[in-house]
């Protein structure tokens, strides 16, 4: 009989034929650490989804869109704040190079993310009280000049840092460009207005009517302030060098808008209505000059085509439904009348080289066509006015003179927003001015603190392809599409073109985000481990758990992860937490040692038996 | 639980094959998993009528293959039925899969085989190859010689692996055709004595969602000789528990039957016959005349093989001077050359203080019929060793030889 006198030592017990409770019970795989066999180890990598990539102050957006699908709005609104002070005004007004950047828009469309941003945006309009606090005062003064998307975006995240902030506006209402160049329409003064009561209540003094260069000087800056941020912006419009340009009725894009927004405008425009230059700011000016009264606007664009207009295409297609007309491929070379426009002479032209900061060639061998019109309103584009600024901190073309931290030399100025990213390859967007804004609150703060400013260094890990997700786990499903008031009775009124998402739209919307690399707490992984060896100790993002004791590393929950969060990692990468094969037996710890006991007496005992 | 209709004793004429089924009847079993081949089929032929005809309710399934009829048999034992399955030949070989797991896991499947040769070519006479590859793969396993000693080894079968201290699966063999095919009688027990001798079957940890556990878990390498270990000692346990149930057969249903080895003509026998299965039969009537004539010859027959009885083997043979060992079976290249028998006679006889002679004859090869004169042949060149005090050949290919 060969197993008399055999005994299982205490250790080595285990049930009868091995049978345990299942694994889904307790202590179920506690008898089995299975972990050794494995070679890869499942890990939660999160990417960073092309949106939030995209996004000109990096918000959560995938972040935020997940929380909204689970419903958690104010979570959600908590969360978009971190990099965006006012979701109200974006959430309206952004061009959403997030939409663009989009995975979904690859697959069938992108998601409607500027709207469920306004929705989040609106939600906290009416909240009784901001979810933002300031942060812990550090007694330290700072001056922001400019209440535009880029100052305002600053003064925030200052004021969250803990610094006493002062705002210098030098219009009498704050709200710069948010205010002087964004017609009511698309951004009703009220929304506005209320953002800028959120940086109050952060405690953050709001001083308008105050000009850097004549009510305060540079020098009084430095004084007064332990920094400041420079967020003038783009104060100045752009001529069209076109002789008589200086007569009446010649009107300029955005002091036309500003004018409106300040409600000082005086203009009452005529019939007919020319507005020279092709992006956004001439689509607002025209969309604007039909609800002022003009009846027939035509939109004259040196591009020669639409294409080429360096213009939101939603925008152009609204303002076209709204009936201005368009003529390309024209440069005004005269404008003509007796003291006031009477018509505008036109010659062919083209930009010959890239759009936006080209010259233009002129075709003046062709004669010139003569264009009737009551007003003009030139909108090519802005410059500054820096006449307060030290020399040694100008730009040849005429922007403030940064590092790439956006600090002026080793002062304690900053700047931030059109007037350093003009002519730098960056679209003048309210999105860019506010990450403008945010990042250099952060710099500041970084050098206030008398720490060395560091670029980052660790490259970031983009998903942009969709191989790289599972897409069997999405199927095609349409955009949700917020609604428009109809063309002819919109293009008469100030009020807000586009609708607002309903709660249920931005549930729905939200719930078309891929999460793109980013893990979404969506069970999956959980679902399809075969053992299971995956721990979900509370249904939210990132706190899933890889019982890394028993996972023998199949590769199911990677291959399945619908997001591409799991990564697959060569254990070997691992030092801690891993059973290796090579310390498999410290299970029980000395058995190879003694082993190796026994054998060195092996001899002598054989003997003494005898 | 299924349940069989009651039933009281009778004399049928029934060949082997639906022997075994009867015996399934009669332990009403819960699940039967069926995939034909010959010469098993026709026992699943008659459940197959018993369950249509209402005798047996029983879930009948018919699997893609023999390795489904085996996982089908795993799992259902696995959730606490008595399962019935059997195959034959090649058919035993593409389950093969399933053999240790079964029995690692101690699920008491029951599986009737009817011999069949292996391939090549598709020779489909008995030879006792395919159950005896499986050999050491954990099962119970026997052969029975003619229908009757069939349909009691089933039932025996049944009550001996599922003890709860064996809880292991059998294989109860049968020779194709000889006894698969074969009519004979066999007296059919009144169901009240099976029920007496067999009680339902209960396995400690069945699958059942209500108490989840986990069957075959992934196991680490230190973890496994503790199992290996348990399985041999449910191997050797269960010799005990053969013999009681033995016991408890004979007094229940009044057929006694040496668990082990059946002797015949033995008292005062040099030479004897050492065989497994329906051979037995022909070989008595050799053996018969052979001692008209004043030989002294004999025969022992194994009854079972796993557990195998190594003292029980080694303390009967060292009575006889030569041992004849008669294969049915193929053990190419293995240590007599011919067939697994062998080495396991002489292993057992390894230890004896009388060690007699022992010769391996390859006959019955194929599902070739083993004819009188062949055991005559044999017993010649047995007798001639026992002469000579040593063997000229070890092995002997019965037929091909002067």
């Amino acid at each position: 009989m060969s197993t008399k006198g055999t005994h299982i030592p205490e250790r080595l017990k285990i049930p009868f034929a091995g049978i345990t409770p299942a694994p889904t019970q307790e202590k179920g795989q506690d008898l089995f650490p299975t972990g050794n066999w494995r070679s890869i180890r499942p890990v939660y990598r999160d990417k960073l989804p092309p949106c939030n990539n995209a996004c000109g102050t990096n918000e959560k957006i995938q972040g935020y869109l997940d929380l909204v699908k689970r419903g958690k709005y104010l979570d959600a609104y908590a969360l978009i704040k971190e990099d965006m002070p006012f979701p109200s005004v974006t959430g309206r007004v952004c061009y959403h190079p997030c939409e663009q950047a989009c995975n979904r828009g690859k697959y069938d469309e992108a998601i409607s993310i500027r709207a469920v941003e306004r929705f989040l945006g609106d939600l906290g309009q009416a909240l009784k009280r901001d979810v933002v606090k300031a942060g812990k005062s550090n007694g330290k003064k700072v001056a922001v000049v400019g209440s535009g998307p880029a100052g305002h975006s600053a003064a925030y995240q200052l004021a969250r840092l803990g610094y006493g902030v002062t705002i210098l506006e030098k219009s009498p209402k704050a709200g710069g460009l948010n205010r002087g160049g964004i017609p009511d329409w698309v951004l009703p003064q009220d929304v506005l207005e209320r953002e800028i009561k959120r940086l109050v209540e952060l405690g953050i003094t709001i001083r308008t009517n105050v000009e850097v260069g004549k009510d305060v000087s540079w020098d009084d800056l430095k004084k007064d302030y332990d920094a400041v941020v420079l967020a003038v912006g783009l104060t100045e419009p752009n001529s069209v060098r076109a002789e008589g340009e200086n007569k009446d009725g010649v009107l300029y894009g955005l002091p036309f808008l500003r004018d409106i927004g300040m409600g000082t405008s005086k203009v009452k425009l005529g019939a007919r209505v020319a507005v020279i230059g092709g992006g956004n700011t001439a689509i607002d000016c025209a969309r604007e000059a039909l609800r002022q009264g003009a009846v027939e606007v035509t939109m004259i664009t040196v591009e020669g085509n639409r294409e080429e207009m360096p213009a939101s295409p939603e925008d152009l297609h609204d303002m076209l439904e709204e009936g201005v007309e368009l003529m390309h491929g024209h440069a005004v070379t005269a404008v003509l009348g007796n003291g006031k426009v009477e018509t505008l002479q036109l010659h062919p032209a083209r930009f010959s080289g890239a759009i936006n900061a080209s010259p233009i060639t002129v075709n003046r061998e062709v004669p010139a066509e003569q264009f009737h019109v009551d007003h003009v309103i030139i909108a090519v584009g802005q410059h500054a006015s820096l006449a307060w600024l030290p020399a040694e901190f100008k730009t040849e073309r005429g922007t403030i003179k940064i590092d790439r931290f956006g600090r002026l030399g080793d002062t304690n100025f900053f700047a931030a927003g059109d007037i350093v990213q003009l002519g730098s390859g960056q679209p003048l967007m309210v999105v860019n001015a506010v990450g403008d804004g945010k990042r250099v609150a952060f710099n500041l703060d970084k050098v206030m603190r008398g720490e060395s400013l560091e670029p980052r260094t660790i490259p970031i890990d983009v998903i942009f392809d969709l191989n790289r997700m599972n897409m069997t786990y999405f199927p095609h499903f349409p955009r949700v599409h917020q609604t428009l008031l109809p063309p002819a009775s919109r293009r008469k009124t100030q009020q807000e073109v586009i609708q607002a998402f309903t709660e249920e739209q931005a549930v729905e919307e939200a719930g078309r985000c891929f999460s793109c690399g980013t893990c979404n707490a969506c069970d999956n992984c959980y679902l399809v481990c075969p053992e299971p060896c995956i721990a979900r100790p509370a249904r939210s993002n990132g706190l899933y758990k890889i019982l890394v004791d028993y996972c023998k590393g199949c590769r199911v929950c990677i291959e399945e992860c619908p997001t591409g969060c799991l990564e697959g990692v060569p254990e070997l990468d691992f030092d801690t937490g891993v059973v290796r094969m090579d310390t498999a037996f410290a299970i029980s710890p000395g058995l190879h040692g003694r082993q190796a006991e026994e054998l060195r007496h092996l001899g002598e005992r054989a003997a003494k038996n005898i | 639980m299924a349940t069989a209709t009651a039933a009281k004793k009778k004399m049928v004429r029934i060949n082997g094959c639906v022997a075994a089924a009867q015996a399934a009847k009669y332990a009403d079993v819960d699940v039967i998993a069926a995939y034909p081949i010959r010469p098993y089929t026709a026992t699943m032929m008659a459940l197959a009528q018993m369950v249509a005809n209402g005798e047996l309710d029983a879930e009948y399934i018919v699997a893609d293959s023999e390795h489904s009829q085996l996982s089908i048999s795993h799992g259902a034992s696995s959730c606490g039925a008595r399962v019935f399955t059997g195959s034959s030949g090649v058919g035993v070989q593409f389950a093969y899969e399933l053999y240790s797991p079964i029995s690692g896991s101690r699920m008491p499947v029951q599986m009737m085989i009817a011999d069949r040769t292996l391939d090549p070519p598709g020779d489909f006479g008995s030879e006792h190859t395919d159950a005896l590859s499986t050999r050491d793969m954990g099962w119970l396993m026997g052969w029975s010689c003619d229908a009757q000693e069939a349909f009691d080894n089933h039932l025996m079968a049944y009550r001996i692996g599922e003890d709860p201290r064996v809880l292991l699966p059998q294989m109860v063999c049968q020779d194709g055709f000889f006894v698969s095919h074969i009519t004979s009688d066999v007296e059919l027990p009144d169901s009240g004595q099976v029920k007496e001798f067999l009680p339902p079957y209960k396995h400690p940890y069945p699958l059942d969602p209500r108490h989840p556990v986990s069957h075959g878990p992934q196991i680490m390498p230190e973890q496994g000789p503790p199992l290996q270990l348990e399985r041999a000692r449910a191997m050797e346990d269960s010799m005990a528990v053969i013999e009681e149930v033995h016991d408890e057969f004979a007094k229940i249903f009044g057929r006694r039957y040496d668990p082990w080895v059946e002797e015949f003509m033995t008292d005062g026998a040099d030479v004897v016959f050492f065989l497994q299965g329906a051979h037995a039969v022909t070989a008595r009537f050799a053996i018969q005349h052979m001692r008209d004539k004043g030989l002294k010859v004999g025969l022992v027959r194994l009854r079972t093989i796993r557990p195998y009885p190594t003292d029980r083997v080694k303390e009967v043979l060292s009575k006889f001077k030569v041992v004849g060992v008669i294969e049915t079976n193929m053990g190419l290249g293995g240590v007599s050359s011919g067939g697994v028998l062998y080495g396991e006679v002489c292993a057992a006889l390894y230890e004896s203080d009388r060690r007699p002679l022992v010769l391996s004859f390859m006959a019955g090869m194929g599902g070739e019929a083993i004819v009188l004169k062949e055991f005559y042949w044999m017993a010649e060149r047995m007798l001639d060793a026992q002469k000579r005090g040593k063997i000229e050949k070890r092995t002997h290919w019965v037929g091909f030889e002067e």
